[in-house]
């Protein structure tokens, strides 16, 4: 029984290193200097360790402005996103109105569009507009793409507040809005925060759309600039992977906010028994 | 991008038998109830709008599109030529085109297959290990998890290097000298191979988390029982853990599914479906003749062949999610 116990562990260590080691590959890369890199020796751990490729990456022509891209264009979406989702889950979730059901059929089904599949339309929808190779078209189809998960899940998290809550403020003299202002939403946060992170990576990852509508480099997203990184980098992988680490960073911090928010869950306390 | 947690039934709830105070201005009782019947069609008025024109919209363009013939000039002369089923002729006729497609199909249901058989089994292993050792498992899956797409590209390309990569000098170092130089690349098929690693490596976190979720909200008392009557491991898992597991699993099959058969980014960014069109898809077979060669018309039809294979692939699932949700409002 032991033994299994024992070997159970073991098992799990090495799966996690299978999951840790790219980022750790990544890390250790980036700190490298240059000439460790391109040379044949065996090193798992760097010999010696360096800033200076974040300081190449970050000053490569085009870095910059594809990180300004790339952080407007996904919260400019997300907000948008996460504003008029509210509007739709709130209604959703705490009216009933002619037509309910076919409304949530709608959320539901339209988070299964398949974008990838739309490419073409999108594309001739933006040419039409005159918005190819600016960015609006991108924040435009980020906030499409994400629009109908937040709703469908913030739906979710205004279900989980119970009712009462909202008819006890309005008990105590809230008008209905004053209501939702200092009950629910306050209880909404973390599911706000959550819902917001899925959004902001799924803009922050996109890359068919980004790469087919915006052929102007300056237009460039970072995961666009971060694929041509052998034009900008050849075979600098130690400038490569700070760019990459840079890249991911935002989104890993995010990450934690999340775990620690998720846990603390939607309405713990608020209602005993 | 799907929500993946159901969420209980709504309590049905009557927003007008909530209290309401009169309008301070005492305007007519009548025109309250108006606006109060009108607030969720205006609440949900932007949300319908956008999806409608964003979603709806290109969904019907892109059917339509695939019956014009609609290319560069055609395009900047503003010209609608119809060609009826030309386009579907063309690309259903070219044998390289069905060769792409049971590429996609075979290296989705393979992908699908092994990240959820993985998620499944790391689900399972989280509930056997130490608390200790499941956090430090649920801190590496979660480094996977969050990497952006194209930095984990980047990095696997790194990894895989021919000349400097880790994997071929780690290869060397334990004596299979044949991988001096070796090239991971050269063929389309250990291309996607790689590409096939990559989007498991990212996608088992999710699996592996969602099923854990669901495997720690079985109770305890059954394995209690299955102990007592002598179950050994295997048959538990049959007879108690596989039941309570399989609607998530439909699910989460369901969704990598859909998330794995459009795969785009990463093969692009890889070898941008080469080497000599060796690990194309049909997602990159969609852009190299829609947005590469300009060819609208064919490549809104490779999207509608795309769709239907994809709804072809999940249709009985799709049937009864949506009939188990009406169920449920």
């Amino acid at each position: 029984m032991i033994a299994k116990k024992i070997s159970a562990n073991v098992v799990a260590l090495v799966v996690a290193l299978f999951f840790a080691f790219p980022t750790y590959w990544m890390v250790s890369t980036a700190l490298k200097p240059r000439k460790d890199l391109l040379s044949t020796g065996y090193d798992l751990v760097p010999f010696s360790v360096t800033g200076s490729n974040f300081a190449t990456a970050w000053a490569k022509p085009g870095f910059l402005s594809a990180l300004g891209n790339s952080l407007m264009v996904a919260l400019g979406a997300v907000l948008a996103a996460i504003v008029v989702g509210l509007l739709a889950a709130v209604a959703l979730s705490r009216m009933r109105f002619r037509g309910r059901k076919s409304f949530v059929m709608l959320m539901l089904v339209a988070q299964m569009a398949p974008f990838e599949a739309l490419l073409i339309p999108m594309f001739l929808m933006m040419r039409d507009l005159d918005l190819l190779d600016r960015l609006p078209a991108l924040a435009l189809i980020y906030f499409a793409v994400t629009l109908p998960f937040c709703a469908w899940t913030l739906r979710g998290f205004v279900n989980g507040i119970p009712l009462e809550l909202e008819e006890a403020a309005m008990v105590d003299g809230c008008g209905r809005w004053g209501a939702f202002r200092r009950v629910t939403l306050p209880l909404l946060g973390p599911g706000l925060v959550a819902t917001s992170v899925f959004a902001f990576v799924t803009a922050w990852n996109e890359f068919l759309f980004a790469l087919s509508l915006m052929k102007d480099q300056t237009k460039e997203t970072l995961p666009v600039w971060l694929s041509g990184f052998q034009t900008n980098f050849g075979t600098d992988w130690g400038g490569a992977m700070a760019a990459s680490a840079l890249f991911t960073l935002p989104v890993l911090v995010f990450f934690l906010i999340v775990q620690r928010k998720m846990v603390t869950g939607v309405t713990a306390g608020a209602v005993k028994g | 991008m799907t929500a993946v947690h159901t969420t209980d039934a709504a309590v049905p709830t009557n927003s007008s038998s909530a209290p309401r105070r009169a309008a301070p201005d005492g305007a007519p009782r009548r025109r309250a109830g108006a606006f109060d019947r009108a607030l969720p069609y205006l609440l949900l008025a932007p949300a319908v709008v956008a999806i409608l024109w964003m979603i709806g919209w290109p969904v019907l363009s892109v059917v339509v599109t695939s019956f014009r013939k609609l290319n560069l000039r055609e395009l900047t002369r503003g010209e609608v030529v119809w060609t009826g089923l030309d386009n579907y002729v063309e690309i259903l006729g070219d044998p390289a085109f069905w060769g792409i497609a049971a590429r996609t199909v075979v290296f989705t249901a393979l992908v699908v297959a092994v990240s959820v058989l993985a998620g499944l089994l790391i689900a399972l292993l989280m509930r056997q290990i130490s608390p200790f050792v499941r956090i430090v498992l649920q801190v590496a899956m979660l480094l996977a998890w969050a990497m952006p797409l194209l930095a984990a590209t980047t990095v696997y390309q790194w990894i895989f290097d021919q000349q400097y990569g880790i994997l071929n000098k780690t290869l060397v170092k334990i004596g299979f000298d044949s991988f001096t130089g070796y090239s991971w690349f050269s063929t389309g098929t250990s291309t996607l191979a790689v590409i096939g690693l990559l989007i498991v490596w990212q996608a088992v976190p999710f699996l592996a988390f969602s099923l854990y979720a669901g495997a720690i909200g079985i109770p305890k008392d059954q394995y209690e029982a299955a102990g007592i009557d002598g179950a050994s491991g295997w048959q538990t898992f049959r007879a108690v853990t596989w039941p309570e597991l399989r609607p998530l699993l439909l699910m989460v099959t369901f969704l990598s599914l859909l998330w794995d058969f459009k795969v785009f980014a990463q093969i692009w960014a890889m070898k941008k479906g080469g080497p000599d069109g060796g690990s194309t898809t049909l997602a990159v077979y969609q852009y190299l003749e829609g947005i590469s060669k300009s060819h609208f018309g064919v490549a809104a039809a490779v999207s509608v062949v795309m769709v239907a294979l994809l709804a072809l692939l999940t249709f009985q699932y799709l049937r009864r999610l949506v009939r188990s949700q009406e169920g449920e409002l």
